[in-house]
């Protein structure tokens, strides 16, 4: 079954891998223009950028010709945890929205499978496929990072890609869990969205927001960014809430799935 | 024996639009029973339920002696979906495979033959399937594990007329194995000829489950007969079970109800050159049953 979901959505997998590749070849490559031209890109430059927008790209544009600063700002900031949330979203619905919506489910669960365990091996499908994703391009952005001498360790660019990977698998099992318990694309993907950019903006413009500053215990970029991996390393303990509630959302997406009615 | 088949009281509401109310029924082992009614009546519901696919409102229902909630029971079932969907780029057999694979292995010898007698292309992508195809891979998917209970709904939809006969033959080797068919259908005439029992259901109820002999027998069928010369009308006048007569020179029409029996010796008694009779219109024995419950509706109301 697992297999089957991934030979299914192989070439999605492929083409997400293709594009965020081709994303990180741009941009991490573009680093040497920014090295060169420290004046440019510099932080005096850069505190010309209106207010706002700099709150948007949160805290990683100070350093911006660094290497780190760089990668952070580029990669890590906002555009590949995006792809990453996009790409699981297609992956989540093609778990069980997807296939409720084109009919092609009804034949699934009259297999001698219990629920629980279509629901699990779907997200078992999910999980290793975004693994692909995130395997092939944490090669490419440390390949990249080495090639253009930004000195950041492994280590560190390993924690940063952990965190876009459990970022992207928590964010594609709440598609999963909308869509296991409502059994509609639409609706999974309105809830994944909204938590996700609602979750940003908290972290990013609404930081300094007092009435809703609190939310950022709710924001899943609030564990992802602000231990600030690409930095300090692995942020053990905000990666283990995430891993956590992804776990949570998966019981959830079983338990909503194994008690209603499916294709009405 | 258990029933392959136990409802009772059976009742499902989608919010507040009824889909079945209070069905019981038993289906017995080797018996091929035929689920008829009109589009939207309640057939899909009941076959979904029992498959575990939507759960009841009210109502028990066990399937091959277990609760329909067990996965198990799933195992030693055959299902074609009365709105099959097939999508994607994978071929047919590799899909056939899959399911197999699920299902604890099924030799590819069994899918080839199954593939040989419907006549169907396995390997074609799955979302290219004509909708013929497509109900071709549906019935070699509900047959291929050889299941005790076979659940078929509308399996005749896009078939062609050969590979329909094909179909029907499969069926009778089913319960000549002593297996069981639930099958439905909106037109009787698809499953008369191979089915012991149907049942009939109408606006979420079962209305009626007869023998399919005992149907034919209530049926109405229209009867024309030539004589070679003229008929006295007073000869065919007040016979059981005849309706509708006229008489018209050396012609009598009419139709009948149930036996033809007293028809025939009243004709008996002349020469008979010509006797036409239509094949029971079962879509009449359909109207007669609606129209009797609407008449015992009727007589409740106001009571």
């Amino acid at each position: 079954m697992v297999s089957q979901s991934l030979r299914d959505c192989r070439r999605a997998l492929i083409w997400w891998t293709i594009g965020i590749s081709a994303f990180l070849s741009v941009y991490v490559n573009v680093y040497n223009t920014v090295k060169q031209n420290p004046q440019v890109y510099g932080q005096v430059a850069l505190d010309k950028f209106p207010g706002p927008l700099k709150d948007l790209m949160g805290q990683s544009l100070e350093n911006f010709s660094s290497g780190v600063g760089f990668l952070q700002g580029a990669v890590y900031q906002l555009f590949v945890p995006f792809l990453f949330a996009a790409c699981a979203m297609g992956l989540a619905n093609r778990a069980v929205a997807g296939p409720e919506e084109n009919g092609t489910l009804e034949l699934l669960v009259t297999l001698p499978v219990a629920r629980a365990r279509l629901v699990l091996q779907r997200f078992a499908a999910m999980a290793l496929g975004l693994l692909a994703v995130a395997a092939v391009t944490f090669v490419l952005t440390w390949l990249f990072a080495e090639v253009n001498e930004m000195g950041i360790p492994f280590g560190n660019i390993l924690a940063a890609h952990l965190g876009v990977y459990l970022l992207g698998l928590f964010l594609g099992t709440v598609t999963l869990a909308a869509g296991a318990a409502t059994g509609r694309r639409g609706v999974a993907m309105a809830v994944m969205g909204v938590w996700a950019v609602a979750g940003y903006m908290v972290i990013t413009i609404g930081r300094n927001v007092e009435a809703i500053a609190w939310l950022k215990w709710v924001s899943p970029f609030h564990y992802y960014a602000e231990g600030r991996p690409l930095y300090e390393g692995l942020p053990v303990g905000d990666y283990l809430v995430l891993a956590g509630a992804t776990a949570v959302l998966a019981l959830t997406a079983v338990l909503s799935f194994d008690r209603r009615d499916v294709g009405v | 024996m258990t029933a392959v088949v136990q409802a009772e009281g059976l009742t499902k509401y989608y919010g507040r639009r009824r889909g079945l109310e209070d069905l019981t029924l038993d289906i017995q082992p080797g018996e091929v029973f035929g689920y008829l009614g009109p589009n939207g009546a309640g057939k899909t519901t009941t076959i979904r339920l029992l498959l575990d696919v939507i759960r009841p409102t009210r109502g028990l229902v066990r399937v091959l002696g277990a609760d329909s909630r067990d996965p198990a029971v799933r195992g030693r079932i055959g299902y074609l979906p009365g709105e099959l969907a097939l999508e994607g780029r994978e071929r047919a057999r590799d899909y056939l495979e899959f399911l197999g694979r699920i299902r604890g292995g099924v030799p590819a010898s069994r899918l080839d033959a199954l593939a040989e007698r419907l006549d169907a292309d396995l390997n074609v992508p799955m979302g290219k399937l004509s909708k013929g195809n497509k109900q071709k891979v549906g019935l070699i998917q509900a047959f291929m594990h050889e299941p005790e209970f076979l659940i078929l709904d509308e399996p005749t939809g896009g078939l062609d007329p050969l590979v329909q006969q094909e179909f029907l033959a499969m069926v009778r080797e089913v319960r000549a194995s002593g297996r069981t068919v639930l099958m439905s259908s909106h037109v009787l005439a698809e499953v008369e000829h191979v089915s012991d029992r149907v049942g009939i259901v109408r606006a979420g109820r079962l209305v009626a489950v007869e023998n399919v002999a005992a149907l034919r027998e209530k049926a109405v069928r229209r009867v024309e007969l030539h004589f070679d010369a003229p008929v006295p009308k007073e000869a065919f006048e007040g016979l059981a079970g005849v309706r509708d007569l006229r008489v018209e020179g050396a012609g009598v029409s009419c139709t009948i109800d149930g036996r033809p029996d007293a028809l025939i010796k009243a004709a008996a008694r002349f020469t008979v050159v010509h006797l036409v009779s239509a094949e029971p219109d079962l879509e009449e024995i359909f109207l007669t049953y609606y129209s009797e419950e609407d008449r015992h509706h009727g007589v409740a109301e106001p009571a």
